[in-house]
Parts: C-alpha cells; structure tokens; sequence
C-alpha cells in the first residue's frame, strides 16, 4: 500500500527531527497536554519499553524454567524496574478504564470502544501474567532477585501455598508468552498499530511552521498526466499521509478541541481520519497492496470516504494538529482534498465563487474591489506609497487586502499607520500594487491562483527592493513569512503587534497603562498557534490595559474565529456559530474589550458581538487599542 | 412632414403602460405629426389618452397575441411602418418592448438605440453612460425609421386636449411570430419580485431586531410597488429571513436604481453585493455607521418610527 | 443538441472605462474579460448538453484580445469557440453585430442559441432578439429555467409581472437572466483543456459580409460630464422622510 502512494522526498534537519522523536515519544510532551491521559499513557508506554526484555525472558524460560538472560537476568536493577514498571502498567490501565468508563469523555464518540476495551484487557492480561509468573517464581526459588520485586513479592505471599505449585508457573509463563504473540499478530489490523508506527510518523511529519502547507508546483505547460492537482484517489497520498492515517489511535483529543466539531458540523478530524484509513484499507486491492488486484476500482476519496461537507467545514486552525499525539497533520490532508475538487472538478460552496472570481480578476482581492481603492484609508493621512523605482523603505507594511477594503479592519490600518509614523519608522505600502497573498485560493484548495499570486507579488516585492515587512493580518503574516520563501522570498516578516512591542520596548512609543479597561486577548490561529506569537500581543496589551485576563482556551490552545480555511467566504452550518462560541468565553471573563490581532478575527468576533446586542464586549485590534493609549492627552 | 410613432403597449389588465403617454409628449415636441400604435388587449380603450397627450391617429392591434406570443407586436409594427414610413419610431425601455424593437430591427434594418434618455432631433438621442457619469449625444443615420428605446419617466406626460382618429388593425401573424406561445402565467407579488430585477432593492441588517421588522419593509416594497425585500448576512444568520435574500459576497448581487438600507451597518461582505445601485440610501441609528459614508443619503434615526411613516408618504403621493 | 453561446468580450467592471478620442469605448489594451452576464447562458447551455448530448460552441465578436473571452468559456466547460474579429467592425452597432452573428449562425447552424439578456457595458439587449428574428427562428427573453419535452423547448419567462411558462420549438434563440442559474468557476483542468480545444478567427469576409452591411448607424457626436452626483449627506428622521420620497421620484420608480 505504502509502495503505491507517492513517495516522500528526503528528510530535511535531521537533527530537529531526531530532538522531536526523543520530546515527542519518548519524553510522550504530546500526551501530556492532558495530564491525566497522558500519565495514563506514558505509564503504559514507559513500561512496556522496560519490559521488552521479558519477553525474551519468558522465552527462554519456556525452554528451561532455570536458565537466565545474559547480563539483564542478572541484574537486580532490572527486576526492580520490570517489577515497578509492570505495575506502573496497570496502574495505567486502571486509569485508561476509569477514563473510559466512569469519566466517559465525549472525545471517544465514534472511535471503536469495544476495540480500545479488548486492547486494554489484553495490556492488563499481559502484565498480570508477568508479575503472576514472577510471583510464582519467587514461591519456587526460581527469581534470582526475590528482594527486588517487591510487587511480585507480595503477591506471591499473598497466593501462599497456591503459588508453589510448579504448574502454575509453567501455566503463567505460556499464557504470558502466548498473550504476546497473539497481540504482535492482532496488531497490524488494530487500531493499536500505532506502537509500530507512531515514532515514524512523528519522524516523517513536517519540520516547517505548521501554518505552511506543502507546494504543489503547477506548470501548465507539463503533459496532464504529470501535474498533480491534490489527493483525488488514495494513491494520489503521500506515504507520510498514509502512515498517519494507521497510526491513528482514535483518541479523540482533535475532535475535543476541532471548532467545527464543538459547533455541530459532520466534520471531526478523527472521524476524518478513521475514514479516510478504513477506505484506503478497503481499496488496498485497488492500489496494489496485496489481495485480488484488479477486482477494486478506485474510488474518490470524496465523496467515498469522506462528505464533501467535512471537507469544507475546516477552518485549518491546526487545533487538532496541535493536539494529536502522534504527529498526525490532519490540516494538510484537508486541503489536499479540496485541491483535487477544486481544481480538478471545480467542486466547492458555491459561494465561495465570488472570492475566488476576485481574487483572480483584475483587481485581485478577494472582495473585487478595484486596486485603486487600496488606498482609501489614508485619506488624511500621510503615507509614503511605493511608485515603481521608488528607494524602499526600511519597513514595508504590508496592509491587507481586509486592511485595506473591510471598514472596520481599517480603523486597525489607520492606527498601525499613525502609531508607525508616530514613533519615526520609515515605513511605506505598495498601495495598488499590493495583491492579495493568495491566502484564501490556497486554504479553499486552488493551489494554482495562489502560485500565481504569490510568484508576482515575490517579484513586486523584490524589485521595491524591500526586506523588511509588517504585516498586520495573521493570514498575510503566515503566508508571507512561512510560504513565500517557497517562491524566492528573502524577506523578515513581522507582524504588526511585534514590531509595535518592539517599538514600545525601545520607548519610541510611550502609552499610558489602564487607557482601555480590562482586556481579554483572542490569540489568532495563523499569528499563535501555526507560528508560535503569543507574547507580542500579550506584551502591547499590557502596558495599556488595566487588567488583562486569559480565555480558558488561549495561546496554543485558542479556539477559532470561524473564518480560516476560507471559511470567511462560505456559509455557516451546524448547531451554533464558531464566531458566537468564542465571544461568549470571552465575554465570560468579564473583559470590556476583546482585543484581536488579525481582520479575519475582528470582523467574525465584532459580527458575534453586534449579534449579541448591548453588554457585548467591545472588538478591537491591539493597535487600535495601544494607539487610543498613545493619544496625546 | 415627417412623422413620429410612439409603439403604446398595454398590459394584460388591461392599462396602458405609462411611458406611452410621456414619448406621446415628447414625439410632439419634435412634429405635430404624430401615431402610436397600440397594442394589446384593451388597446381601443387606451386611445382616448393616447389623443389626450397628442396622438393624432392611433392603430390599434387589441389583440390577446399580444401577450399570448410575446414579443409577436413586432410584426404588426412591422406592416404599418411599411405601409406609413415614418422616421422615427420611439419604444417604451420595457423588456416586452426590447423585443419588439429586436424584432423590428432585424425587419426593417435600420437602426436601433437602447437607453435613451432624451431625444434632441428626429435623428438624435442623448443617453447616459458610466453609470450616469456621462451624457452622450448619439447621431442615429441609415435608413428610417430610426428605433429609439426611452427609458421610462424620462418625460413628464402632459396632456394636450386631443382626440386621436382610431384605426383597428386586423392582423394576421406570421407563423415565426406565433412559434412561442404562453401556456401558463404566475404572477408574483412585487415583494417577491427576484432581487436581481428589482429597481428598488430595501434590505434589511440586524438593525430590524427580528422577522417582524422584516415585515415593515414588506409594507414599504409594497407600497413602492417595483420594489424587492433583500437582506444582510447578519439577518440570515441570525435565521430571520431565508438565504435566498441574502445580498452579499456570499449571496445576490443587486444593481438596482434605488438601494435602501434598513439597519445595515455596511460590513464589506454586504457592501460588495450592492455596490453597484445607483442611489444608495441608509437609515441607521448610528450615524458613524460604515453604510452612512457611501449612501448618497443617510437619514439617522429610529428605523421603527422612519419606515412606517416613510410607507404612510409614499402611498399618499402615489394616490395623488 | 448543438449550442452557440454568444459570449461578449467586456473592459472588466473594476477597471475604468475610457473613450477615445473618437468617443469610442477603448476596448483594446487594457483588462477585459468574458461578459459576466453571458455565463449564465453558457451554465444553462453546458447544463443542457450534459442531459441530452451535442456540443456547446462559443460565439464571440470583438477585438483580437476577445479571445479572453473565447478561452474562459471553453474553459468553463464549451467545446469549441469562434472569434469573428476584423478591424471594420471596430464601433459596431447593435445591427452590425446581429448580422455578424446571424452570418455565423447560417454558417454552423444550431439546435438552440443562448445569450445574455444584455451586455453589462452597453447593455443594449437587442442584439439576441434581432439575430433571431434575422434567421427566421422562435426567441424567447428573459429565460429563468429551460426544460426540454419532446424535442421542443418549456421555459420559464421573467415578467414584469412575475413569471410565465412558455412553449417554444426547435431551433430557437434565448436570452437568459443573471441569477438564473449559478455558472461554474473553471476548474484547473479546464483552463488547461481549454488550450486543446479547436477556435476559429474568421474575418468578415470568411463570412460573406459586405463591409457596407456593417457600417455603423449610430455615431457618438458629444460627449459631457453628467453633473456630479449631489454627494452623501446626513439628515435626520424629520427631513429624512420626505428626502427619500423625493429621491425615489426623482429615480424615476414611484
């Protein structure tokens, strides 16, 4: 199956890969976002690393119940760490089954429970019949270290006689022996494979900012058959997206923390997975993986596997990437399957057309505004534009296409203009020549348009000369910084709240704190979680708030506006709206102002708040906000 | 002397369409020779107007074909203009009359100007182009008559105390013109006209509080009566009208003569789907409001005492 | 079912429209695109031969650079594209350009044609009608939906009034209203197929048309600036209701 998917190219940073395998799996950091599953877990992972050696061990002891392993047979360390370890497992599973039966978290919904109960059993029967064996030895004089199990010890005690009888022992160490074979033969067609496959796929999944996706490469002119236009089949995945797909656990942590998912949508990324996996099993014929070949036509993956919905309801926040403890990039697989229907079959909202219509006309925004309106927001302001030949300036902002048309993400610009000429930068905008980052083409799937856009704007960059760019909309930020290098850019891309952090900093900006109230600050996906800015924003706020306070889920752990993935564009279906739910846990701090720091997030956070009418709290941007506290009085 | 025909279509209850009797005005401002066929059941009823505002003859085709095989009055025109010549021939910018004059057109081979809004000569009309930016003056040649479609309201109608002598035509249709046959009618209130067609589009934004807000300006396109009810995402949204009334980046875009917007702060998603109306008109509480800035008149208030009352003065001048 | 779309080479709406100094629109250089009012016809048309068979032809008249338009809707979905384009059909008019097309029409004859109900530049909306009446063919305007019974046509017309049902036969011309369907946004491999797919220039002598036939009738003798709008203004609720009632006279719809 692997051999027939696309083939991965070589690993890039070896050494950044190798530090995240020993972090990831054996240091377990994913799972320990969840405390208690994650105790749970590594429990479990921890012991039966330490108990490899038994199974040696009982092999050999199934020959001759005497003979010991060479050096670890010897060791009492060893028999302490298997004796502590063994119980440490189920202890592990003691918690897994409380988790499972008495905490039921609604995580689980759709994964195969009875499955996960089997496994558990399995584990504990495993264990069990290691620490009885070891307890049986110690009753015949067989353990050499009878002091250092102190576990088995007891047991053995606690059996007496019982535990004499050499049968019995016979009896535990085939049963343990057997109990581990018929696992190592269960796995490969368990949703437990994941032992196996979890430190690869760890090893494989990507070393680039989680907000860059993956280059297609389009060239129109190469024979049809070689242009690739996304995953339409399952042989049109990678081997890394096939890897992730059988090293999915079905724990559920992405669909807990998935906007789409909490909002009522079909779309859960680990129904998406387990989906896309139980398709590509069922075509393995199909793809030459084994069986009858030729009697399984390839299917589509959508709708076959997956509704076509699900495909559109992400919002590529990455929450679920964030979550998954093994590396699992559901987001990139996402958007591969919207590549395939968008450009190969122009299968996608219908309403998202208009976006997609603008953003490749003329005037090339996603709204189809005309360019000369870029710059309408500063009228009345003196803002350097960047004519063709013009000397670039030490910082080109980089205004947006939200920035530069949406009224409300205006006032944002407005004051991001104000506060840079107000504290001396040397800064200008590139005006009508600025386009549209190709953002929302790419996230909606037309990897093509978004090529397009970002080669010409690299070149409309690269003659200004410029170097140095602020940005002031996360998705601009994003794409700017982390997929522009892919098309030549050699750029320092900051976002708007880090350079006025940094201008704050040096004291060419001097607010004066407790200006706005308190504040509660929704972190943006594509500025926080895909590219690791938390602090910047944190830092503005705080010298103008007079009290800030943190969402329960915030920094990496932030919950979506509702308007990535191209969202922005389409209609919103479900139970509830993302953008209702996230203004309600702010409002729930009890903030005056929800500060934000991206247009997409102020326009579906200020829509939220005039849908909730009087006592909503008020949605601003950081500089809107650090720019009323910089007013001279 | 040369003479001037104004084609009258009359509808199917019957009336005469309005703009008739305003070209009638116009075509004796530039002969006092002037006919108008009209066509359409009814039609020998709408003669005694027709000479009122300055028709010296009018032919009348009262016929249900007219309506019946749409567009089928060009034939009609077709026979008499060739039995009378004359040099100019104005329409009525209907969509029953564009095809006629299509028709006409492709008949009599002369040419055939849309959009009019004036007429200067017996050959020369004026229009406005750019989204009314610009006034052009249009010399028209080739053979006559010359077609020329009016807008409608171009003109004042003024009466001048005439009787027109009345000439029934009995036409036989040629079989082209009776290939297309009406075989069902539905008639669809003026509320629910199709947004796209509407000359006055009224949405309504989360101002409106809910559907009951929706249904004062259910009242208000009533009483306008060429007006259509559209709507704001934040009002779809919020589940107070259906998606189909959705104006917008991700709904209809309107192009309508008069837009007005109820409560609508003027979110760009809304904004790109209405651009393109000619006036645009707000009344919003807020006068900050982004929607103010682009309305080539905002009124600040209190939506629930504006519109009623707004629906009470246009059903009085419309009475009067 | 053999299908022409007539599809309009437009200056794209975003950009800004321009005279030259023969008060011409200035059609050539600059950006143009296909007329968005004439995809709904192609939707409507490209829906038809994937029920019932037969080929979509796009028909267009314009400047060389109107082969824009020709591609788009080939990349939409058409089979095949003719471009009639000659330096004397530069300031055609609306009867020129419906000879051309009828001339096209009798060249490679359809079982329907479908157009836009007018150009968003010109926005004339005859020129449909007169290519059909010109062929001696049925024409049916202003077309929401079009169903096809026992080989002739059943549409739905957009009336004043509200709708009717109307039977039409074979061949026949309609023109087809914004909105009445939703056009598809070419895909990838559309854009890529399109560059495969045959398209004629024909000048006006491949058709058989006498420069003389096309002559323009209707010549632009002065332009003026209309004056400028009264510009935005803020009342409150006592003018404000009276205002609207002027404007609304003043548009012309009360």
């Amino acid at each position: 199956m692997l051999r027939a998917a696309r083939p991965i190219g070589p690993l890039d940073r070896p050494g950044a890969r190798l530090r995240r395998e020993l972090v990831q799996v054996l240091g377990q950091r994913k799972l320990f976002q969840k405390p208690i599953p994650g105790l749970m877990h590594a429990l479990i992972f921890w012991g039966f690393v330490v108990l490899l050696p038994t199974i040696a061990e009982a092999a050999v002891a199934i020959v001759d119940p005497r003979a010991r392993l060479p050096l670890l047979g010897d060791a009492p360390w060893f028999a302490l760490a298997v004796d502590l370890f063994a119980t440490g497992v189920v202890v592990g599973v003691a918690i897994a089954l409380w988790i499972r039966k008495v905490q039921r978290p609604d995580r689980f919904r759709g994964s195969h429970l009875r499955e996960a109960d089997l496994i558990l059993a399995w584990i504990l029967g495993i264990v069990g019949t290691l620490l009885a064996w070891n307890a049986t030895r110690i009753a015949l004089g067989l353990a050499p270290h009878e002091s250092s199990m102190p576990v088995s010890g007891a047991l053995a005690r606690l059996a007496g006689s019982a535990a004499e009888v050499p049968a019995a022992e016979r009896a535990l160490v085939w049963s343990h022996l057997l109990l581990v074979l018929g696992f190592l033969a269960y796995l490969p067609g368990s949703k437990h494979l994941h032992i196996i496959t979890a430190a690869p796929n760890v090893l494989l999944s990507k070393t680039r900012p989680s907000g860059a996706l993956q280059p297609l490469r389009i060239d129109l002119d190469a024979p049809e058959d070689e242009i690739r236009f996304g995953a339409g089949v399952a042989t049109d995945l990678s081997r890394s997206q096939i890897l992730d797909l059988f090293t999915c656990t079905e724990c559920g942590r992405c669909q807990e923390v998935c906007p789409a998912w909490a909002t009522g949508k079909p779309l859960s990324p680990k129904l998406l997975i387990m989906d896309l996996r139980d398709h590509v099993a069922a075509q393995a014929p199909a793809i030459g993986g084994g069986g009858d070949a030729g009697t399984v036509e390839l299917q589509p993956l959508v709708p076959a596997a997956v509704e076509d919905e699900v495909v559109w309801d992400c919002v590529t926040c990455g929450a679920c990437v964030q979550e998954c403890p093994v590396d699992i990039e559901h987001v990139d697989t996402i958007v591969d399957l919207r590549r395939y229907l968008v450009m190969a079959e122009s299968r996608f909202p219908p309403e998202a057309a208009p976006m997609l219509r603008g953003i490749e006309g003329p005037s090339e925004n996603p709204w189809g505004q005309p360019a000369a309106e870029r710059t309408a927001w500063a009228e009345g302001l003196e803002v350097r534009v960047l004519a063709p030949g013009d000397p670039p300036p030490e910082w080109l902002y980089w205004v947006g296409c939200a920035g530069a048309f949406d009224e409300r993400a205006r006032a944002t610009t407005r004051s991001v203009a104000r506060l840079l000429t107000a504290s001396g930068v040397d800064w200008a905008i590139l005006g009508p020549r600025e386009r549209c980052t190709g953002d929302p083409a790419r996230r909606l799937g037309h990897e093509f348009l978004f090529q397009n856009l970002a080669e010409r704007n690299v070149e409309t960059l690269g003659q200004a000369g410029v170097t140095k760019v602020v940005a002031s909309c996360a998705h601009c930020f994003n794409t700017l910084a982390n997929e522009y290098p892919d098309y030549g850019a050699r750029l320092e891309v900051v976002h708007h709240t880090e350079l006025l952090a940094r201008l704050i900093a040096e004291g060419r900006l001097r607010p004066s704190r407790g200006a706005v109230g308190a504040v509660t600050y929704h972190d943006a996906c594509y500025l926080g979680r895909h590219n690791g800015r938390y602090e910047a924003p944190r830092e503005v706020l705080g010298t103008v708030a007079t009290r800030t306070a943190e969402m329960p889920r915030s920094r990496e752990r932030s919950f979506c506006c509702g308007a990535g993935g191209a969202r922005m564009w389409m209609e919103e279906g479900g139970t509830a709206r993302i953008n209702d739910t996230r203004l309600a846990e702010a409002a729930a701090t009890g903030a005056d102002v929800v500060a934000v720091a991206c247009p997409y997030c102020l326009v579906m956070l200020d829509d939220a708040a005039r849908a909730r009418g009087s006592g909503a709290p008020r949605v601003a941007d950081v500089a809107v906000l650090l720019e009323e506290a910089t007013r001279p009085a | 002397m040369a003479s001037v025909w104004v084609v009258a279509p009359v509808d199917r209850s019957g009336a005469l369409h309005p703009a008739s009797l305003e070209l009638c005005t116009k075509a004796r401002s530039l002969t006092e020779d002037v006919a108008v066929v009209a066509v359409g059941p009814g039609a020998a009823e709408a003669a005694g107007p027709l000479g009122d505002h300055g028709a010296r003859r009018v032919w009348v085709w009262d016929d249900t074909a007219a309506h019946d095989h749409p567009g089928s009055a060009a034939a009609v025109v077709a026979d008499l203009v060739a039995e009378h010549r004359p040099s100019l021939l104005l329409l009525p910018m209907t969509y029953d009359m564009r095809d006629v004059a299509g028709r006409l057109q492709a008949r009599l081979g002369s040419t055939l100007m849309s959009n009019a809004t004036d007429l200067l000569d017996l050959d020369r009309a004026r229009t406005e182009i750019f989204g009314g930016t610009k006034i052009v003056d249009v010399a028209l040649e080739g053979p006559e008559p010359r077609i020329v479609l009016v807008r409608p309201r171009s003109f004042e109608a003024e009466p001048v105390g005439g009787t027109a002598e009345v000439v029934e035509c009995s036409s036989d249709l040629p079989e082209l013109a009776r290939a297309v046959r009406v075989s069902g009618r539905r008639a669809e209130a003026a509320a629910a006209a199709k947004l796209e067609d509407a000359r006055v589009v009224i949405a309504g934004g989360r101002g409106l509080g809910g559907p009951e807000g929706f249904a004062l300006l259910e009242e208000l396109a009533g009483a306008i009566g060429t007006a259509a009810v559209g709507a704001s995402r934040a009002a779809v949204d919020a589940g107070w009208v259906p998606y189909s009334l959705q104006i917008g980046q991700t709904g209809k875009t309107v192009k309508p003569d008069v837009y007005l917007a109820v409560g609508i702060s003027g979110a760009l998603q809304h904004v790109v789907g209405m651009k393109g109306a000619k006036r645009i008109v707000a009344i919003n509480k807020d006068a900050e409001a982004p929607i103010m800035r682009m309305a080539d008149l905002g009124v600040v208030g209190d939506l629930f005492e504006i519109v009623p009352r707004l629906t009470e003065e246009i059903r009085r001048r419309t009475a009067s | 079912m053999d299908v022409v779309v007539f599809a309009k080479y437009v200056p794209t709406p975003e950009g800004t429209p321009e005279l030259g100094p023969d008060h011409l629109l200035v059609r050539d250089g600059g950006d143009g695109a296909l007329d968005p009012g004439d995809t709904y016809g192609l939707e409507l048309g490209l829906r038809l031969v994937e029920a019932h068979g037969g080929e979509v032809t796009v028909v267009s008249m314009g400047p060389a650079g109107a082969i824009a338009a020709v591609q788009r809707a080939l990349a939409m979905g058409a089979h095949r594209g003719v471009l009639v384009t000659d330096p004397a059909l530069r300031g055609a008019d609306a009867l020129a350009t419906a000879r051309v097309l009828a001339a096209c029409l009798r060249r490679r004859p359809a079982d329907l044609v479908l157009a836009g109900i007018e150009s968003t530049d010109g926005y004339t909306g005859t020129v449909p009608v007169t290519v059909a009446e010109l062929l001696g063919i049925p024409s049916v305007t202003a077309v929401r939906a079009v169903e096809v019974v026992d080989g002739a046509l059943r549409v739905e017309r957009q009336t004043e009034e509200g709708a009717d049902e109307v039977a039409c036969p074979l061949p026949a011309l309609l023109t087809v209203t914004a909105g009445a369907t939703e056009p598809r946004f070419p895909s990838l491999k559309g854009i890529m197929g399109a560059k495969q797919k045959p398209v004629e220039t024909l000048a006006l002598a491949d058709l058989g048309i006498d420069v003389e036939d096309v002559r323009p009738t209707q010549r632009v003798v002065a332009v003026a600036d209309a004056p400028p709008p009264a510009g935005g203004e803020i009342v409150d609720a006592e003018v404000g209701i009276a205002r609207i009632a002027d404007l609304l006279v003043e548009a012309k719809v009360l």
